[in-house]
């Protein structure tokens, strides 16, 4: 097949944009699913990105165009819209020669607009800008267009009016995407030379690997070979999705597709890596991807000490799907045996804890989310500590650094102030602000990042009403004066309680925690003291009264179902809680150093 | 299994008391006629079936029927049940309610206790509390039993509202000592889902009274009525000896009855059942020869041992294990051992000559200690 007639493409917006339903609409007109297939939003495969209506892992999806007689063969490249996941965007660019950028007619320019527009540009990939919902009655495309020539230097006339409900606008998408998208280049007799840019894990047939071919073709039978892991395996299956896996005899430059080779395990693949002939190998590898960095951790326990083996294989499953996700295995005096977890940022975290807790049926304890920090010793000895706990004695610390990053908020003007206000009382440093209309701006900060993992975007949503969005990149370590923040639970130091706070902060903080730990550990049939301190100063105590009187006054006939019922669901209540000392400790409790402000 | 415990429900108030939340609505005469009908037509089904050591009539309020609807279901009971056999027949009673009439109709029908639901001898609280009678109305009802030959009579009284000093609970409590009943329930005022009270609680109109007083009040209950003759016999009963009740304890040993009327439970061969709740539904269904079951369940072994110790624990006596082995075929130990060592080391409960208990401590936080052996 000639590289003429493909274009490999992508949609780059910001979450909710509707991206999806952008998708949906290209894969419908081009007759890729019929409509007793067509779920809405076709390529959130996973339930848990439909309920929460973002796009985790990037998909892929071949669909067949036909324009003036000619039949071309369009590559959907989908990419997640959300902040933590800007490192699958950078891959799935990698794959394609064209984006489109959907901007929503009403909300405007966003974080994520202009974080994924700049990667774009900088792999020099032609960009067809989109407005999308203008069927909206609040949508303001005028505006929009101001913006985006402002933020991206995207000129108003180059960009289409769409909305993808209606369907009005999605033929000059199509139009679009063949004449301002160039064909791939690229020589279908060279040297195989494809680049992994996605992989899944299937039950049955193992790894599947998502390839752009750039030069040559790979057919079943092929031995391939991948030159960063330096492994070969025997191709088994080669295909395209439509979105399903469709098998095909082979595949060429140009072309995007998947790729079966009996490979057990999701770690035998490295995504960014270059896949080649193993005979006939390519003299350049492709250029790749930088490896996903995580940026958050938390410990993840088993509630019962005997589940710690069910744990490490939910986990395994797990990363199986999730490259990015990472796990080791940890000890906690107060918890036990359990697993220290990297996640790329908080909603990956909230995502891999859900998703343990729906397909395996273990109760776990996760730690609050701490970020890596940097200890430069005594000795000159430099360590990365990624928990608390790792944090080496006071006399031992030269210095003390923690992971920066550089915020950019994009909002209306009048909420700038509360924006500003938010980020200095997080440690935040102002840079600049940069007005995009008379009602929009961008603001920088430079920030901690162990001060915006938590509640942060949460926060900056509602000083926002919503119409603040934000994006981070991760600017390099800083020297901190950042102390341990340790609690003691009936005078037994919990581990897992400990934080690591700002000197200035953590008086404050340390009375918070503890008040806070008051009102999520229930009353036992003795006093519970909480304190907490720092080194071997305490610096705030509390203590929960014991239950005096507990007893039900009236039990007869009617009364004893209820009564039991009543009585087992404390039980399964205390279940879920970890027993220490003799104090239960729920699970909320051990996330409340996340947030006490409140 | 002995089927020996008869209850009968009236789900028929003047008004509904603030705190409660029983399967009770107000009604007039009229649908309370259909209703005995429909008890009767219940229990002529059971003739026969069940021979029963005691009857217990509650409520509701048994005592608002007239005297015509009262001897109605009198006369219901004596004739589907055989009377020889009856040991202990029970009637509640409000104050407000009973006279000197219904007193004899009670008694010319061999019920030969009665449940005198008095709550408080101080005129405020019985307002409080959304009662119907003043404290003079339980004298004197109290006063025209023992006339009228009644032998056994509890009285039952309510501690720990939000106005109540401890104060108040002791002169009470020498009250009820001073009238000398033969038997004193004293309940802690509980907030019931649903009910008005509770609704004041949550809107913050009224503030529960300081858990550590009413534990005072609990404790001064027991010190008190114990000092005089009554023995505290299970979580909130107390009875002079030989005169403990009977009927009850078929909850608390948890072993088999049959409840007749709306709402009423029935416990047969390890499976509990329920009526159909809604009065006039339940009118419908018997008149119509319906199932008027609408719950059910069948308790597996270790449940049906886990709540035959959580019952017994009320009982001051706790569970004999000897007992236990008897019912389930293996010890309490070997379902609850871990549980029993370690509620043991704190002092909560004992075991001792072969009888699990709870101890004084263990009485005061008895639903903490009970759910360990959920």
């Amino acid at each position: 097949m000639s590289t003429g007639s493909i274009r490999n493409f992508c949609i780059i917006a910001h979450i909710d944009h509707g991206k999806s339903t952008l998708a949906d609409r290209l894969l419908e007109k081009t007759h890729t699913i019929t409509s007793r297939e067509f779920r809405n939003q076709m390529l959130d495969d996973m339930d848990l990105e439909r309920e929460r209506g973002i796009t985790i892992k990037a998909s892929a999806v071949a669909l067949k165009l036909v324009r003036e007689g000619k039949e071309y063969n369009l590559n959907l490249i989908d990419t997640p819209g959300h902040v933590d996941f800007s490192y699958e965007v950078s891959r799935s660019l990698g794959a394609c020669e064209g984006a489109l950028l959907l901007v929503d007619a009403s909300q405007g320019v966003e974080a994520q607009t202009v974080a994924n527009a700049y990667l774009a540009m900088e792999l020099n990939l032609a960009i067809i800008p989109v407005i999308s919902k203008i069927d909206l009655p609040n949508s303001r495309p005028d505006d929009v267009l101001n913006e985006m020539e402002k933020t991206l230097g995207i000129a108003p006339e180059e960009a289409l009016m769409v909305s993808a409900k209606t369907g009005k606008g999605i033929d000059e998408i199509f139009d679009a995407v063949i004449k301002r998208i160039p064909p791939p280049k690229g020589n279908p007799n060279a040297p195989l030379r494809s680049l992994i840019f996605d992989s899944i894990y299937d039950e049955y047939r193992g790894v599947v690997v998502y390839l752009r071919v750039f030069d040559g073709s790979v057919k079943v039978g092929d031995e391939i070979y991948m030159m960063k892991t330096n492994s070969s395996f025997k191709v088994e299956e080669v295909g395209i999705f439509k979105p399903k896996m469709v098998v095909k005899a082979s595949l060429s430059a140009g072309e995007v597709g998947y790729c079966i080779a009996n490979i057990k395990s999701l770690h035998d693949v490295k995504v960014g890596d270059t896949v080649t002939h193993n005979r006939d190998r390519t003299a350049e590898a492709l250029p790749g991807y930088r490896p996903p960095m995580a940026m958050v951790y938390c410990g993840i326990y088993p509630t019962n000490n005997a589940d710690f083996h069910l744990l490490r294989e939910a986990l395994e499953r797990l990363s199986l799907n999730d490259s990015s996700f990472t796990f080791e295995p940890e000890t906690s005096q107060a918890l036990g045996f359990g697993f220290r977890c990297g996640f790329l940022g908080l909603l990956h975290m909230e995502i891999v804890q859900e998703r343990l807790e729906r397909e395996s049926n273990i109760n776990i304890v996760q730690t609050a989310p701490n970020v890596t920090y940097e200890i430069l010793k005594i000795n000159k000895e430099i360590i990365k500590v990624d928990n608390p706990e790792k944090v080496p004695p006071v006399g031992e610390i030269e210095e003390f650094r923690e992971p920066m990053v550089r915020a950019s908020f994009i909002l209306p003007t009048e909420y700038l102030g509360a924006i500003m206000q938010l980020a200095e009382g997080r440690r935040g440093r102002y840079k600049s602000t940069e007005y995009l209309s008379e009602k929009r701006a961008i603001l920088i900060y430079e920030l901690p990042l162990a001060e915006i993992i938590f509640d942060f975007f949460d926060k900056m949503k509602s000083a926002t009403r919503g119409y603040g969005t934000l994006d981070y990149d991760f600017i390099g370590y800083e020297t901190a004066d950042l102390v341990k923040l340790d609690i003691f639970v009936a005078s037994k130091r919990v581990d897992a309680l400990s934080t690591i706070v700002h000197r200035k902060d953590a008086d404050i903080k340390g009375r918070k925690l503890v008040k806070k730990l008051k009102n999520e550990i229930s009353r036992h049939l003795f006093e519970v003291v909480l304190q907490a301190a720092i080194g071997s100063r305490i610096i705030a105590r509390e203590s929960i009264r014991p239950i005096a009187k507990n007893v039900t006054a009236k039990c007869y006939g009617g009364d004893i179902t209820r009564k039991r019922k009543l009585l087992e669901k404390q039980k399964e209540g205390k279940k879920r809680m970890k027993s220490i000392g003799n104090v239960e400790i729920p699970q909320k409790a051990f996330l409340s150093v996340l947030s006490v402000d409140e | 299994m002995l089927h020996n415990s008869l209850y009968i429900h009236i789900p028929f108030c003047v008004r509904k008391c603030r705190y409660c939340d029983f399967n009770s609505i107000v009604s007039e005469s009229k649908k309370i006629g259909r209703y005995l009908h429909a008890i009767e037509k219940e229990l002529s089904v059971l003739n026969g079936r069940y021979v029963f050591n005691t009857v217990y009539i509650g409520g509701g309020t048994p005592s608002i029927l007239t005297e015509v609807q009262l001897e109605k279901l009198l006369h219901s009971v004596i004739r589907y049940i055989p009377s020889s056999e009856i040991q202990e027949y029970t009637v509640e009673a409000n104050p407000g309610t009973l006279t000197v009439n219904k007193i004899g109709l009670l008694k010319e029908y061999m019920v030969n206790r009665i449940s005198l639901g008095v709550q408080s001898f101080q005129d405020s609280q019985l307002k409080y509390l959304g009662r119907i009678h003043s404290s003079n109305d339980a004298g004197n009802a109290f006063v025209s039993l023992r006339k009228a030959g009644f032998k056994n009579i509890n009285v039952d009284l309510i501690f720990g509202s939000p106005e109540q000093s401890l104060d108040d609970w002791e002169k009470d409590l020498k009250t009820v000592v001073e009238l000398g009943p033969d038997h004193i329930s004293t309940y802690a005022l509980t907030y019931e889902e649903g009910t008005s009270l509770t609704r004041d609680l949550e809107d913050a109109s009224i503030h529960k009274l300081d858990e550590y007083v009413e534990l005072e009040m609990y404790k001064t209950s027991i010190r008190y009525l114990t000092s005089n003759g009554y023995n505290h016999y299970e979580i909130s009963n107390f009875a002079k000896y030989g005169y403990e009740c009977a009927h009850n304890h078929a909850y608390w040993k948890n072993i088999g009855y049959v409840g007749i009327g709306a709402g009423a439970y029935s416990f047969i061969d390890g499976v509990r059942t329920s009526n159909e709740k809604d009065v006039f539904k339940y009118i419908d269904g018997i008149n119509e020869n319906k199932n008027v079951i609408s719950f059910r369940e069948k308790l597996e072994l270790n449940q049906f041992a886990s709540e035959t110790v959580v019952m017994a624990l009320r009982l001051r006596q706790g569970i004999s294990n000897t007992d236990f082995y008897e019912r389930f075929g293996y010890t309490i130990e070997d379902q609850f051992g871990e549980q029993m060592n370690r509620l043991a080391k704190y002092g909560l409960v004992s075991y001792e000559n072969e009888r699990l208990k709870l101890t004084e401590k263990g009485l005061f936080v008895a639903d903490t200690v009970m759910t360990e052996f959920i």
